[in-house]
């Protein structure tokens, strides 16, 4: 029990299925975490990422489905699938009165074979904070010790549910870099968020969940077939100056003299669209060639299916 | 990487002896409860002392019957009080639930919770003691004292036993102490824990139906120097102890780790109650919300 093969994934998700009432908050979703990869879940608010990362810390109960971390059943309970694991909550859930150092101590006490108290706590940058009662600690300090205490059991996976919402800049960049660290120490992590760059900064693998469906799965640079589905080409024209070529360009109703034109030959749309501007004698103005940000591709992703799964 | 053997867990003695310095630890760095549990049965004392100077109970000075009285009341802060108190506001800041992610026993917890409120009830009532003792001439009943300290045992169980179990009714932070005193006080006060009054009987019936009246009326006769048997009759042993065995029921039923309305426990444990299949969901902004209640910051 609990013995696994080296190729066997560190989480494996069949479809699982969670409902509350009438509501199918996770719709049957499937996808698998390789050991030592770092997988995000990424959606918008309600799109079952909470359920679904909650199911596999052993938190919910699944209603459907199947699920296995680390080759157990999360829904078992059992202490040895919570020894190998290491959780973030969103928030709270730390004595206020206790110092950084105690809390540590205390949950380093509840594990077989815990990190060093002080090397994990210097770990995630609190040493100068190590003797300071939680309560003073400000919102990006409770989290970083939150994070000490999902590492202080020496976690083979880690669960990060939105490891740094309220975090400032530097709060996240540092985060970011204790996050790469545990990729190169081969912790598996499962990463929920809502921010982009974070997913793009530091999962191998990305999964859109969108109305409790898996409806993308890939690399961060890949999504949405990103590195092929093109570039965006967009100017400002004029009004009477006529269609300019290379199109069908399109044009929204409330910037009617905007042109946008996604394609997949950028340069073959630049060659008509530049010389016929020059024949014209008109500019082009606020001219851009971009690939479109993972935001783009993630916004296109969630609302096509939004829009295509409405009742 | 890391390795595939199966780590053998820690003990779970070793792992309940932690949590129970834990929680004294914590009691020691917020001592209201503390102070609620030793001072106010203190002040107590002290002013009914003060209202009713010679009144005697039956054969005994007021105060000879008082003092045991008030550890009695002691026993209800610290156990039953506190521990609704202390449990719904860990479980509601999430405390419970982190801890739930980890190999930490559930029971391992209580343990720690229990330590602490037996440390509290031990430490009130040897502060009413002296007090009685130096102050309003007790006499300490050296023969009966084994007597005491049973009943107070079980009290302290029962009572302990008992907040834990009601946190399943306390939707909140804000509830848990108007539930807890809302509870505790009117039992208190038909159960000879203030006065040693003479109700109707169909109030002392009422009384001795629930576990305050024998544990409360057992400590006061040890503190009677006529007392030379066991003093509880065996009709309120099985009160206190069906009581105990009613909360542990209850707290294996409901008992809530999560933040949160009880309506949450109630997916959590029985999924299939809920689930309709054939609806199709149309509002899964609900998705989350629903666990973490109104600590649970945003949620995906």
């Amino acid at each position: 029990m609990g013995v696994m093969s080296g190729c066997e994934p560190a989480i494996e998700v069949v479809g699982l299925r969670k409902t509350y009432g009438k509501v199918r908050a996770v719709d049957g979703i499937s996808f698998q975490v390789r050991r030592g990869e770092i997988y995000a879940l990424l959606g918008p608010n309600g799109a079952g990422k909470t359920s679904t990362v909650e199911i596999l810390e052993g938190h919910r109960r699944r209603s459907g489905g199947e699920v296995r971390v680390l080759g157990l059943d999360p829904g078992d309970g059992t202490r040895q699938f919570r020894e190998r694991v290491g959780i973030v909550l969103q928030s709270g859930g730390i004595d206020a009165e206790l110092s950084v150092r105690e809390m540590v101590s205390l949950y380093a006490g509840l594990y077989a074979r815990p990190r060093d108290v002080a090397e994990t706590i210097e770990r995630v940058g609190l040493t100068a904070k190590s003797r300071a009662r939680a309560r003073t600690l400000s919102g990006g300090q409770l989290r970083r010790l939150d994070l000490a205490l999902a590492l202080i059991g020496d976690p083979q996976v880690l669960f990060l549910d939105e490891p740094t919402t309220g975090f400032d800049p530097n709060a996240r960049r540092d985060a970011w870099d204790l996050i790469a660290g545990l990729r190169r120490g081969g912790t598996t992590v499962l990463l929920t968020s809502h921010y982009l760059d974070e997913v793009q900064r530091l999962a191998d693998r990305v999964g859109i969940l969108s109305r409790g469906h898996l409806v993308e799965e890939s690399t961060p640079a890949a999504l949405g077939g990103r590195d092929v589905a093109g570039t965006v080409i967009s100017f400002r024209l004029p009004a009477g100056a006529g269609e300019p070529p290379g199109g069908p360009w399109d044009r929204s109703p409330e910037r009617p003299d905007t042109y946008v034109l996604h394609t997949d030959e950028p340069t073959r749309v630049l060659a008509a669209v530049t010389p016929w501007a020059l024949r014209n004698g008109v500019e082009l103005p606020e001219l851009s060639v971009v690939q479109p940000s993972l935001e783009d591709v993630y916004l296109r992703i969630t609302g096509r299916t939004e829009a295509g799964d409405g009742d | 990487m890391a390795t595939e053997s199966a780590s053998r867990s820690r003990s779970a003695l070793v792992l309940a002896v932690g949590q129970i310095r834990y929680q004294i630890l914590v009691l020691l760095r917020s001592p209201l409860g503390f102070f609620v549990s030793v001072v106010i049965p203190l002040i107590l004392l002290i002013c009914l002392k003060a209202l009713l100077p010679g009144e005697p109970v039956g054969a005994l000075p007021y105060a000879q019957w008082l003092t045991p009285a008030m550890c009695a009341f002691c026993l209800l802060n610290a156990c039953y009080v506190a521990s609704v108190t202390g449990i719904v506001l860990a479980r509601e800041e999430g405390i419970l639930k982190r801890l739930r992610g980890t190999p930490l026993p559930a029971w391992a917890y209580l343990a720690g919770r229990f330590g602490s409120a037996f440390v509290t009830a031990a430490a009130a009532c040897a502060v009413i003691i002296a007090t009685g003792v130096l102050f309003f001439h007790v006499r300490m009943v050296w023969h009966a004292f084994g007597y005491f300290l049973t009943a107070a045992l079980m009290g302290i169980v029962c009572f302990f036993v008992l907040g834990a179990a009601v946190t399943v009714l306390v939707p909140r932070s804000e509830t848990a102490l108007p539930v807890a005193f809302g509870s505790m006080l009117p039992l208190a006060f038909i159960s000879n824990v203030f006065f040693a009054a003479d109700p109707p009987q169909w109030l002392h019936d009422l009384a001795y139906a629930f576990p305050v009246a024998p544990v409360a009326t057992a400590m006061e006769d040890s503190f009677d120097p006529a007392t030379h048997s066991w003093p509880m009759p065996v009709s309120g042993t099985l009160v206190v102890l069906g009581w105990v065995v009613a909360a542990i029921i209850v707290m294996a039923l409901a008992f809530r780790w999560e933040p949160g309305p009880a309506r949450a426990a109630l997916t959590i444990n029985s999924p299939r109650r809920w689930r309709r299949p054939g609806h199709r969901g149309n509002r899964p902004d609900d998705e989350g919300r629903r666990h973490t209640g109104r600590t649970g910051r945003r949620r995906s």
